[in-house]
């Protein structure tokens, strides 16, 4: 008689047989592969510094030379960034025959203006210390050379740590307590500086501001929903940071710039039409349908209205400032964008006082295969300039005896052409700017994002024969249309 | 938009009168004129600011329409005659303004089809046919008593007018203008005054022409229009439109045209021409909540006649997401969708319901080109349309309105532009036969956000005249901002489709109760307004007699539960007060309007995408909708009848005395698997098997307790081969196949019991292992006849019943006696004449008849006329769930009688190993 197990054999046959048509026939998985976790960095777990850190510290600079005894590389590696230089690369600019920088360093904007002869109070977020108020060779003037001079804390100290002037230590700062605290940068000490830019909270970008430190996941769905950190996205390898700014810059390697692609698909929409969007409509144009949602930002800025005793609010009028214009929940501005400059104001250019100055112009246009629309707080300002010379000038507000303390411009411009080597003719007016800032946080969810009507109506957001189309492309085509 | 939707705006406007005329004030010239001067004395303060900013919203100046005269009725110049606009002659200079009446049912209203009848509906429009929500009725030439003459019914419904047609021609098909044979009812109206029946000096009124600027301007002035027509100056309502576009200015009594308006040839100026295609905006001035304006929250007033498109159905069109929306929506802040999915991608109104002549939206109607062509390029060119543009607009399918019937399913339907095979690929099984039986709407409108009309009353009117009703979808009757929304699911019905088809569709329904009488010609009449209020009120309210009699309390007032007619003696009580007005037969029916739900369509994320939402006990299909939590007068509504909607479920009052409609699909011949189990058969499949149950286990019991009584010595045996590997192959294949096709199929059957399961994963793994089993069963049938072995299956006729007996008789006691089995189990004589019995008839009959109806079920969705012809799927999946009950109970008893080896498990063994130690018989009985 057979005893040997064979109807083993039998029983694999018949699931075989049951199992492989029901694999066949299984419904099939639609889920797309898209992972967008997968491309977020891990972060190594944080050791607490607190008991390895030995005091005492006389100056910001003694704790940096703490820090390098474990961390040699750590200043020479800032010391290559734009953090530190507040300086581009050179660019080869239209109409200039040498290659100029653009930066704090040596450019102005259209809010403070100037942040070159007011180091004084602008420091206050630089990731250095001791910068002052000289031009370079000078006695005392700011070593770029010096790795102590390089500020650990203002990003990596996570409490008790605040700027004074000349970007060194604020006096009331306990420099072991702060050093203790160090840790890796999360929003709110990114955004010291970030959120403040301009003077204040959300005055700049409109789309960074106080309200991204604990944001809820309608601000933004990355950092509130998924509590993810600057630096998931602005990825650093060895203090070099991902991401440029557009305004301080020409063009810009797309390698060296943030994107969604760094997690997200092209094409990740489940239908086919929002997906065709992609290739002329920039992910950000749908998904911050509005900054500044929380906290307002400054639309505009009035210099020439400054200097009076009107009573000061900040929201509306400072006497050292002018008048300005904030608002909440605002709709940006749409341009063709490739993601380079077409132009950007380097001091000493003409203008004409009669047409507003683009301190910054992004650069595309329909037929720019690259470009896509591309959403921007647009910040209009009246800054003074040289009626004379024509050209924008940049007055020194907070540093000695500027604008800021005297009220009086024609001294401002004057300490401006003897500190740094902007000639004044001793005539001035104002003349209206527009800067444009890339508005790419406050990264709404797909429930929040533009819907069709919002564009592709009467009374849509879009003006489309600015932008290049015939008409609302819906009813004209798209411009890839026709090929 | 809905069809039936003017009807029930302008009922409302009929009750609000008062206020619009209090409105009257807010818009007198007087204060126009201040409004305008604070307008422009901001403007200047604002001037520079201004300058820059976008320019406010004005009407856009039309791109292409060549400046034109406006004319009066007399052909003359507005400016010169100063008379009112004549839109037929000034339109008419470059287009065919009578045809473009003539083929216009927003004209017509039902006139052309007008017949007078004993019955309450003329026709089958506005013009004729009784909607007893709007409650006032036209009354026919022979009528006893004027309700609406033909000039009332102008001023009544003038708000929702476009005129032309039944407003400006005679039942007889000529011109009112200048006309002596009007009827009677075409040139009296009732004196609102006195009750009594005065002329109408049509001459003073003037007639109701078409109004062009309506739906043609951006911006038309209807609020002034609706003054002139109800004010009874049909003839100036149409120069009222074009107030505040700074054309004409009222001036006292009548108007005065702007002479800076006009260029010195008598033309209007070019930046005055403000003539468009109609907008949404325009389709919204009659037909209901359309809100463009996607950031400006909607806010709506439940079940007001501002809503009409709310009031019918809670119809919505806006691209604003509900979540955004000011409505206080239970649950608002998940619901991400937008109102309808159409307005949100950028459709409008026309792009469906186009002029059927427009050459842009050529679309052959189905059946109308011979079947070789795909598209016929002979249209009218873009200048002979724009001369006889057809202002018959193509449309749906909906259960009112039924004039001009014939253009009925013109529009584009789903279909038209969606490939919905492709969408519903890969997820939907049986995606044809479910189409075939679903319109899309059943579950892409599977939810009204907004509330809708219930039920209307006019049994019992209100103390300010109005009818009760009742309003469904919102927590309170009220309309203040905290009532909370809950909108309603539409019921649905099943639809008989232009193309011939059915599908069921969803449906919100209105049920109205109301008196009618019979008039002296005999002809059945709703008790007029007019009459009601004599009954019911005097000036103070009530009337006393009534408060009397219904004021139970006695609180001196009548609360809304003393207003509802419950009990006989109460509607005998009214009905004796009607007929001492001197109506005759005074009574109380009661209809059924069925109103279609087309808009407010979901893409795919918010439709019904779970298969049990209608496999289920609790079946969406079956979902009873509430019409009323009263019955007045006990009276049952009727459906009405003429439409295309079937209502063939039940209408019937609850325990708790409300009235529901709750449909029965199997009526149309529709089965839905996991609702629709018979329970007879169910009841008898469930006692066969518990049947089978119960015998074998008394048979096994009594086994057991004999086998202790007789110790017997079992019998010798000896080890045979008695199953080939292939016969055990296939015997456990279909044994898992069988096994789990009806654990499978019950699951199928009945959903509501195993929630656990994926329905439609359960669908894919019964066909799967009906595949395997029908396979199985057919390579097993070669098997069997090549080999020779089918033979062992087959009954031999000669002493079978005398073999069959012997076998029973061994069951029934030998077996209990350890008696060795009759028939000695062989290689080549498996089978006793009983197993050989049992398994002809499974094989033959049950195991096919199974497979058979199976198939039909499950080709059903290619093949549907295939089912049909065997009964359907309400006979064939019956009889399929009749047989999988029968064949449960032979594998309990098939199991239960392979323990009568020589061991209990010898025979599974044998099955499993093909080696089993069978009795060793003597060689006489084996042979």
């Amino acid at each position: 008689m057979n005893k040997k197990p064979y109807w083993v054999l039998g029983l694999i046959g018949i699931l075989a047989v049951i199992i492989v048509p029901l694999i066949i026939f299984w419904p099939k998985s639609t889920e797309k592969a898209d992972d967008p976790w997968a491309a977020v960095p891990e972060h190594p777990i944080h050791t607490s510094h607190a008991d390895i850190i030995k005091g005492p510290f006389e100056t910001g600079q003694e704790v940096t030379k703490n820090c390098l005894t474990c961390h040699p590389d750590a200043a020479k590696d800032i010391m290559m960034t734009t953090h530190w230089t507040w300086e581009s690369k050179p660019f080869v600019v239209p109409g200039r025959d040498v290659p100029v920088t653009i930066g704090k360093a040596n450019q102005i904007n259209n809010f403070c203006i100037s942040a070159q002869g007011n180091q004084k109070s602008c420091m206050a977020c630089h990731i250095g210390q001791g910068w002052q108020e000289t031009t370079d060779g000078q006695e005392g003037a700011f070593d770029f050379s010096k790795t102590e001079n390089v500020d650990c804390l203002i990003c990596h100290a996570s409490s008790g740590y605040t700027k004074g002037t000349f970007g060194n230590p604020a006096d009331t700062v306990d420099l072991l307590a702060a050093a203790k605290s160090v840790a890796a940068p999360n929003r709110a000490m990114c955004g010291k500086c970030h959120f403040d830019g301009g003077g204040g909270n959300g005055v700049k970008h409109g789309d960074l501001d106080e309200s991204l430190i604990f944001p809820s996941e309608n601000v933004d769905v990355h950092m509130g929903k998924n509590n993810l950190n600057c630096t998931d996205c602005h990825v650093a390898e060895n203090h070099v940071i991902k991401g440029r700014l557009v305004v301080d810059n020409y063009y810009i390697e797309p390698q060296e710039q943030v994107s969604c692609q760094q997690c997200h698909a092209e094409k990740p929409h489940d239908d086919e039409r929002v997906n065709l969007h992609t290739e002329s409509v920039a992910c950000q144009t749908c998904h911050v349908p509005a900054i500044a949602l929380k906290d307002p930002t400054k639309l505009s800025w009035d210099w020439s209205t400054s200097g009076q005793d009107l009573g000061d609010d900040h929201f509306t009028y400072l006497k050292i400032k002018g008048n300005f214009v904030y608002d909440k929940n605002v709709q940006p501005t749409y341009l063709w964008f490739n993601g380079n400059l077409d132009y950007r104001y380097i001091l000493g250019d003409t203008i004409d006082p009669t047409q507003p100055t683009y301190i910054n112009k992004p650069s595309g246009s329909i037929v720019d295969e690259k470009a896509k629309i591309f959403p921007f707080k647009l910040h209009i300002a009246k800054q003074p300039y040289d009626t004379t010379y024509n050209y924008l000038l940049a007055p020194i507000t907070s540093g000695l005896n500027g604008y800021w303390t005297t009220f009086d411009w024609n001294n401002a411009f004057e300490l401006a052409q003897q500190r740094m080597g902007l000639k004044y003719s001793g005539n001035y007016g104002f003349t209206e700017t527009y800067m444009y800032w890339p508005s790419t946080h406050m990264v709404q969810p797909k429930e929040n994002a533009l819907q069709c009507a919002e564009c592709h109506s009467d009374n849509g957001r879009m003006d489309w024969k600015a932008l290049g189309y015939s008409g609302d492309p819906i009813n004209y085509g798209g411009r890839f249309d026709n090929k | 938009m809905a069809e039936g939707l003017i009807i029930n705006k302008m009922g409302k406007m009929m009750k609000n009168i008062p206020n619009l005329l209090r409105n009257k004030k807010l818009t007198s010239p007087a204060a126009l004129v201040s409004i305008a001067v604070l307008v422009i004395s901001l403007a200047i303060i604002y001037g520079i600011g201004l300058a820059k900013a976008p320019v406010a919203a004005t009407p856009t100046i039309s791109p292409i329409h060549p400046v034109f005269v406006l004319m009066d009725a007399d052909g003359k110049n507005v400016v010169d005659s100063g008379n009112p606009i004549s839109t037929m002659k000034t339109c008419g200079e470059c287009h065919d303004t009578a045809f473009i009446e003539s083929h216009s049912f927003h004209s017509d209203l039902g006139l052309s089809e007008y017949a007078e009848t004993a019955e309450l509906d003329s026709s089958k429009g506005l013009f004729g046919n009784w909607d007893p929500i709007t409650y006032r009725y036209l009354s026919q030439s022979v009528d006893e008593k004027l309700d609406l003459g033909t000039a009332e019914w102008i001023k009544v419904y003038g708000a929702r007018l476009v005129g032309g047609g039944a407003a400006a021609t005679s039942r007889a098909g000529e011109l009112i203008a200048g006309n002596q044979s009007l009827l009677g009812v075409e040139k009296s109206v009732i004196d609102p005054v006195t009750g009594e029946v005065i002329a109408w000096d049509w001459k003073k009124s003037g007639v109701l022409e078409m109004d062009c600027f309506i739906c043609h301007l951006e911006t038309p002035n209807i609020s002034e229009r609706t003054t002139e027509i109800q004010n009874g100056k049909f003839g100036s309502a149409n120069t009222a439109t074009l107030l505040g576009s700074g054309v004409v200015e009222r001036d006292g009594s009548g108007f005065s045209w702007n002479k800076e308006a006009f260029s010195a040839d008598g033309m209007l100026k070019k930046e005055f021409v403000t003539i468009q295609d109609p907008i949404n905006n325009n389709c919204a001035a009659c037909h209901g909540e359309v809100h463009t304006d996607v950031n400006e929250p909607i806010t709506i007033s439940a079940c007001n006649s501002e809503y009409p498109l709310t009031y019918t159905t809670g119809q919505i069109i806006s691209a604003q997401k509900i979540s955004e929306s000011g409505v206080n929506i239970s649950n608002k802040a998940e619901i991400n969708r937008s109102w309808d999915v159409h307005a949100e991608r950028a459709l409008s109104c026309t792009d469906c319901h186009y002029s059927i002549n427009n050459p842009i939206h050529s679309q052959e109607s189905a059946g109308t080109s011979p079947s070789h062509l795909e598209y016929d390029p002979r249209k009218l060119t873009i200048g002979e349309y724009l001369t006889i543009p057809e202002h018959n607009f193509a449309r749906g399918q909906s259960a009112q309105y039924l004039v001009d019937s014939e253009k009925k399913g013109t529009m584009r339907r789903c279909e038209s532009c969606h490939n919905a095979q492709v969408s519903h690929e890969g997820w939907l099984p049986y995606s044809e036969q479910h189409m075939a039986v679903l319109a899309c709407e059943s579950c892409h409108i599977s939810q009204l956000y907004a509330p809708a009309m219930e039920m209307v009353d006019w049994t019992f009117i209100n103390a300010n005249g109005t009818p009760g009703s009742l309003c469904r979808g919102i927590s309170d009757s009220g309309n203040t901002i905290t009532d909370l929304v809950s909108g309603y699911k539409p019921v649905l019905m099943q639809r008989d489709n232009i193309d011939g088809s059915t599908s069921l569709t969803p449906y919100n329904l209105i049920t109205s109760w109301y008196w009618v009488y019979d008039d002296a010609n005999g002809n059945k009449r709703p008790v007029r307004e007019l009459d009601l209020n004599k009954v019911f009120l005097v000036d103070s309210g009530y009337a006393p007699d009534i408060l009397a009699t219904f004021d139970t309390n006695a609180d001196g007032a009548l609360s809304s539960d003393e207003t509802k007619l419950t009990s006989d003696e109460q509607v005998a009580f009214l009905a004796s007060k009607f007929a001492a007005i001197g109506l005759v037969n005074p009574r109380i029916e009661g209809q059924i309007q069925p109103y279609n739900v087309n808009h407010n369509v979901s893409g795919g994320d918010y439709a019904i995408s779970d298969c049990r939402t209608c496999h289920n006990k609790d079946s969406r299909i079956g979902s009873a909708i509430q019409l009323s939590t009263y019955v007045p007068g006990n009276v049952k509504p009727q459906f009405v009848t003429g439409n295309n909607v079937n209502g063939s479920g039940d209408v019937e009052v609850t325990e708790t005395g409300s009235l529901v409609y709750t449909p029965r699909n199997t009526r149309d011949r529709i089965y839905i698997f996991g609702k629709d189990a018979v329970m007879g058969i169910d009841w008898f499949g469930a006692f066969a098997l518990l049947f089978t149950v119960l015998g074998v286990s008394g048979h096994a019991t009594m086994r057991y307790l004999t086998s202790l009584r007789i110790k017997k010595e079992p019998a010798a045996t000896k080890a045979v081969y008695i199953y080939e590997v292939y016969e055990r192959f296939w015997h456990w294949l279909q044994a898992v196949s069988i096994l789990a096709l009806v654990v499978t199929g019950l699951i199928i059957h009945r959903p509501d019991m195993f929630g656990m399961f994926s329905f439609k994963n359960i669908v894919i793994i019964h066909n799967v292992f009906a595949g395997i089993m029908v396979v199985n069963a057919a390579l097993s049938l070669f098997w069997h006849l090549t080999t020779g072995e089918i033979k062992q299956f087959i009954p031999r006729p000669v002493g079978f019943f005398d073999d069959a007996i012997i076998q029973a008789k061994y069951y029934i006691s030998g077996i209990f006696k350890g008696e060795p089995h009759p028939f000695e189990k062989k290689r080549n004589q498996k089978m006793n004449p009983l197993q050989q019995a049992t398994y002809f008839a499974l094989l033959n009959v049950l195991l096919p008849l199974q497979i058979l109806s199976g198939s039909l079920m499950w080709t059903v969705q290619k093949w549907p006329e295939i089912t049909e012809i065997f009964g359907g799927l309400n006979y064939i999946a019956v009889f399929h769930s009749l047989i999988a009950w029968l064949l449960a109970s032979f594998i309990i008893g098939h199991i239960y009688l392979t323990t009568t080896g020589a061991t209990p498990l010898e025979a599974m063994r044998g099955m499993v190993t093909g080696w089993e130690e069978l009795e060793a018989h003597d060689d006489e009985h084996s042979k």
